[in-house]
Order: C-alpha cells, then structure tokens, then sequence
C-alpha cells in the first residue's frame, strides 16, 4: 500500500503554492469588499494552466486526472480564506471535466480555448427554486426546433452567473426533453449566458464574497445543436458525474481551509496568555486541537480517496457506484468538521475571532455553503444509504 | 549552441536540524529546492537559447536531487543530467568543480556554462570559479544579465561594488549568475510540468565518468568539515523602559561602558 503523491503532483503542488503565496494569500480577503477576482489573478491562474484544468491537451488544457485537481484545489483553499478562488476554480475543473468528456468537437473547440485562457467562465446549473439535489424536480424545458433546441425556465443559486453573463462564457444545464419519462427525460447542454433570452438576477450571499451567485431566466433561448453534452435524455446521469468530480473537490477544499484555520489557531494559543500562560496549555483548548486535527487529516485522506475512486472508474477500474458512494462519505461531513474546526478557532482568538479582519470568520462563511452546494450533506447520506441497503431503501422511491 | 547549467539542491529554510555526532545536517528533517541563485542563471540562459540550441541542466546529489532537475526541465531545460554516486559524498568546493567538469568534458562541445554566483546553504561562490580553471576556459563572475550574442561574443553586464560593467567575452566562456533585486522566479506551468516527464533525465555514476578515485568526494577535496554546530544562542537583550531623554542618556551610558561609541 503507498499513499504518496506522484512526482508530477508534488512539482504541481509546489508550483501552485508558490503562486498562492505570491498572488492569492496577501490580497484574498480584499474580495469581501472588492466582490471579484482580480485580472491578474485570473490571468496569472490560466498562465499556470489551473484554469480549466482538466480539459485535454487537444483544446488547450492540461488533462488532469480528479487528484491532480484536488492538489490543486487544496493549495488555493490555504491561500484565499474567503473561498471564492476555490470556488472559481473547482467549477471549472469539474464541469471542464464533463464537458471534456461528453461535449462535442465543436463546442470544445469553441468554449475551452476562452475557459483556459481566462476570458470565459464555465458554470454549472441545474438548481432551481424549486429543484436542488432533487434535480428530477427541474421544471427547465428543452425541445427541438429546426437544427437546434429552445430553451425556456430559470435558474437559480448558481456561482459565477456575473462572471459569464458580463465577461462571456456560460453554464452546463439541465432540462427536461421528456417530461413523461422523468429522470430518463432529462437532457445536459451548454448555455451561454450571453445569448439573447437570458435575463440575469443576482444573490447576496453570506460569503464566497469574490464569486457572483446569482438566477438567470431563460426566454425562448435558442442553442445549436452542437452545445448538447452526451446524448438527448441522458443529461441526469452526465450531471451525476460533473456532480462527483466537483464533491470530491470540495472535500478536499473543506479540509485544506480547516487545517489552514487550525493553523492561524495555533499559531495563536501558543502565543496568548491568559492566568499568564499560553492558552495553548488549557486542555480545553488543545483537546479540541487534537480532535479537529485528527478529523481534518480523516477528512482530507478521504477526500484523496474518492478522487481516486474517480480516476480509478476514468480507468475502467472501478464502478460508477464504488464512486458515488467513495464521494458521498467524503462530502457527508466535510463541511461540519471544518466549520467546527474554524468555529473554535474564532473561539480561541476572542473578540478578533468575530472581527473582518480575522481570515478565519471568511472561511467559516465560505466553508458552511458547501453543507448545500453541489449537493446537500442529507442528499450524501442518502447516497451511502442507498449503496448499503439497496435502491429499495430509497425512501421516495 | 549548447548550454550546461549547474544546479544544486539546497535546503528551503535557513532552519536546519543538525546531526551532532556526524557533524551533518539532517537531511530526513529539511525540504529542500533549488537554488535560486542557479535558478535565475538557468533564466538567463533560456532567454539566450534559440530553437536549435539545448539547455542541460546538471547536478550533483542524492536520487531525491532528481526532484530540482525536474523543475529545470519544467522550466525549459531539454535535458539533465544527475550525478550521484557514494563516491562523491562529502565534496568540497573543489572536488565538486572536478566532479562538474569531468561531466562536461564528457557532455562535449559546449559553448557556454551557467552557474550560481553561489548557494543558499554554502555560499562559498567558488564552485563557478574553480569549475572554470579545471575546463581552462574564460569566466565572467557577478553576471546580472546578457547584454547581446553576436556569432562568438557575448557581452555580459557584471555587478561591481560601485555599480556594474560590461564585460565582454568569446565563449566558451564559464558565466556565474547573481540575481537582480528585481528578479522573481518563473513558476513553471502545470502542462509544462507534464511535459518535462517526458524529457531525459539520466543519472551517471563514479564509473560514467572514470578518471582516478581519489579525485572525488571527501578524498579529492582540499578542505574537510572537522565540526558542524548551532550558533551559540543570543544573549538576552536590555530594554530601557524610561521617558525619552533618559532612555537616551541610559543608552549612551551604556554603549559607552561596552566600548561601542
């Protein structure tokens, strides 16, 4: 049994650290205010190569497997406390992944080249306001007309809809084609936000602040037939699996920006002094350090894990079950731990801990969104749940 | 054209365990990386190079050294070369300098050699020199940039007390690199990363490069390391905690008694 990184992993680790140091960390929490990702460092991530990472070659990616992804994604989360860098990156290298996989020439062609460079945003929307993890619940409507389709509904909650809508670029989304055949009607395509018809709204989130989250209504929009991904009412298994690529990242995220926390926080139980010694000392307060630590290092292993379970299924190695099952436990509770973990950290450091200028009330903001996004904790035990016992456990079946 | 840059992996941080009985650092405790001072000259040097001219990056070290050379390819380099061997363990700045243009002698025509000014950890700046009276070619130390390459010439500009100077040269000539304040490390991209796996990375040993043993390593150096310890901890220091114009005179006071002023 080995559990390294390979070479390759490592010199991208330490080349994404680097940058992270230089560029992201000292100017992050700039963005609760600025509300956007700088240019520069947009165009510094896609002169790394991070953006649309896992895009192949062909189109001017470099073709990462899922745990080259999470390196990636772990090192941003360490430098940008407010989580809005992860975000912008994990969309991308997850649904870069599915549209890679299931786009067409033509559409890869055309959206990648931008996505990589920078210029583009590449989204994911499938959540309504009536329709979340219960994506059979879509009300969105596709149907043919002439060479192409038309699309009416809306969308809502969806990350970077400022950034396609104003900046170019679009969402892979989910409709029904086939309404009377439920899940089996349902078909995957790209949108671009800056098509005639789409009508933008925007969400003041909690955190996340640097990443527009936002609706978008969708009026007779027509699309070519080339922006369909995968085949016509297949759209709800494809989405499934953009769904796990992106899980298994947040995993990753969730433990990176926990451990970054518990960092900061001992860096500071060390120095503080209460009664005169270090609160470090107080059994209080190192227990639960040891505690969140051990659960973060669980959390972050298994987060690998499942991004290896991805990689391993990419192979033909593994099942398309062993990994939604892989990914589902390692989401379940990454969001909980490292907001606990955060949580005391801001407890350790006093009134500073509650203060704007403590990175860590960033990430405990940002880090609680992934409880919901991408699939609620609930939906992930539902999913183990389901892989133990069998589909007629399922409760609303 | 053809360029040897010299490389050496170095620790990351200045913090370092030490072996007390073996006189050695202890290598399991640090992380190391490359040079920065061999990195900005592997920069100059792939500036310089044109398509049909190849960059070799060269090492001494351990296979973990394999580590830094990867980053040279990933940075641009075509090709590199690790030497490491039992037999070299324990070089001097001398012995290394052999150790290097045995290498080079073997690469063959060369046109123009890269090196460090000097290293983070030894920071002797004597390898570049030494390496340059062993190959019997030219050297021109202190080098911030290049200035042109015209045919065989190459005008260099060279950091001096006072300022710099131009300094001109036929190659081969033997280049030690000092970086300007305003130079940052390129980071290599991730598909270059990739496409350096792909790039030759050999590893030759005492036998590769032949020539008498007793050339190499701790026996073919001139200096041996006899003690390696911890600075002495420093001595706490007095604060003066007085209004401004006492403070001032307890310090006078003070520097006084100690002989400073």
């Amino acid at each position: 049994m080995e559990l390294n990184f390979t070479e390759e992993q490592e010199m991208f680790r330490e080349s994404v650290r680097e940058y992270c140091q230089r560029k992201i960390a000292p100017v992050a929490l700039e963005m609760e205010k600025t509300r956007e990702i700088s240019i520069e460092i947009k165009k510094g991530m896609a002169e790394l190569g991070l953006l649309g990472c896992t895009a192949s070659p062909e189109y001017g990616g470099s073709g990462l497997d899922a745990v080259s992804a999470g390196v990636i994604g772990e090192e941003l989360a360490r430098a940008d406390p407010t989580g809005s860098i992860p975000v912008f990156y994990l969309v991308q290298a997850a649904w870069g992944f599915v549209l890679n996989k299931y786009g067409t020439e033509e559409a890869k062609k055309e959206v990648f080249p931008k996505v990589i460079a920078g210029e583009y945003f590449l989204g994911i929307a499938t959540t309504e306001s009536d329709a979340g993890s219960d994506v059979g619940g879509t009300r969105t409507m596709i149907k043919k007309e002439g060479d192409g389709y038309i699309v009416n509904g809306e969308k809502m909650y969806i990350s970077g809809v400022r950034e396609a809508a104003e900046g170019g670029g679009g969402h892979l989304t989910i409709a029904k084609q086939n309404p009377e055949l439920g899940t089996r009607g349902m078909t995957m395509f790209y949108l671009p936000l800056t098509a005639d018809g789409i009508t933008p709204t925007y969400i003041d989130d909690l955190g996340r602040e640097g990443i527009s989250c936002g609706g978008f209504a969708i009026e007779n929009v027509k699309i070519p037939k080339y922006y369909i991904i995968g085949e016509e009412n297949k759209g709800f298994y494809i989405v499934h699996e953009g769904y796990e690529f992106a899980r298994g990242l947040i995993a990753v995220i969730c433990a990176a920006a926990g451990l970054k926390s518990l960092e900061n926080g001992m860096n500071y139980i060390k120095e503080r002094k209460c009664f005169g010694t270090a609160i470090g000392k107080f059994e209080e307060i190192n227990f639960r350090l040891a505690e969140h630590y051990t659960r973060l290092i669980m959390l972050r292993d298994l987060a690998y894990k499942s991004l290896w379970t991805i990689d391993r299924e990419q192979q033909g190695k593994g099942s398309r079950f062993e990994t939604s099952k892989a990914i589902a436990m390692a989401k379940m509770f990454a969001s909980d731990w490292a907001c606990n973990a955060i949580n005391d950290v801001m407890q350790w450091q006093g009134a500073f801990g509650y203060s704007k200028e403590c990175p860590d009330q960033a990430a405990w903001r940002a880090i609680r969104s992934f409880a919901l996004a991408e699939g609620s904790k609930e939906m992930m035990k539902m999913i183990v749940a389901r892989e133990l016992l069998g589909k007629e456990f399922i409760a609303y079946k | 054209m053809r360029f040897v840059v010299c490389v050496k992996e170095v620790p990351e941080s200045i913090v370092v365990k030490i072996d007390l009985t073996n006189n050695k650092i202890q290598d399991e405790s640090i992380s190391t990386t490359l040079n920065p001072f061999d990195q900005f000259i592997l920069e100059e040097a792939l500036k310089l190079k044109k398509d049909e001219d190849k960059v070799i990056a060269i090492s001494i070290g351990t296979p973990q050294t394999k580590k830094i050379l990867m980053k040279c390819l990933a940075l641009g380099a075509d090709k590199a070369i690790l030497l490491s061997d039992n037999v070299f363990i324990g070089s001097d700045t001398f012995a290394t300098a052999y150790t290097l243009s045995k290498v080079i002698n073997k690469i063959g025509d060369f046109d123009i050699i890269f090196c460090g000014q000097q290293t983070v950890d030894g920071n002797t700046a004597q390898v570049g020199p030494e390496l340059a009276a062993h190959l019997k070619i030219p050297q021109v130390t202190y080098v911030e940039s290049i200035s042109k390459f015209e045919g065989k010439k190459l005008f260099v500009k060279s950091q001096t007390d006072d300022g710099f100077k131009i300094v001109e040269s036929q190659i081969p000539v033997l280049l030690a690199g000092i970086p300007p304040s305003s130079f940052t490390p390129s980071l290599p991209p991730l598909r270059n990363i990739i496409a350096a796996q792909n790039k030759p990375c050999i590893i030759w040993n005492f036998e590769d490069l032949g020539g008498p043993k007793d050339k190499y390593g701790s026996v073919g150096s001139l200096i041996q390391i006899t003690k390696v310890y911890y600075p002495p901890p420093r001595e706490k220091g007095i604060m003066i905690v007085e209004e401004p114009i006492t403070a001032v005179e307890k310090l006078i006071e003070l520097l006084t008694k100690d002989k400073v002023i």
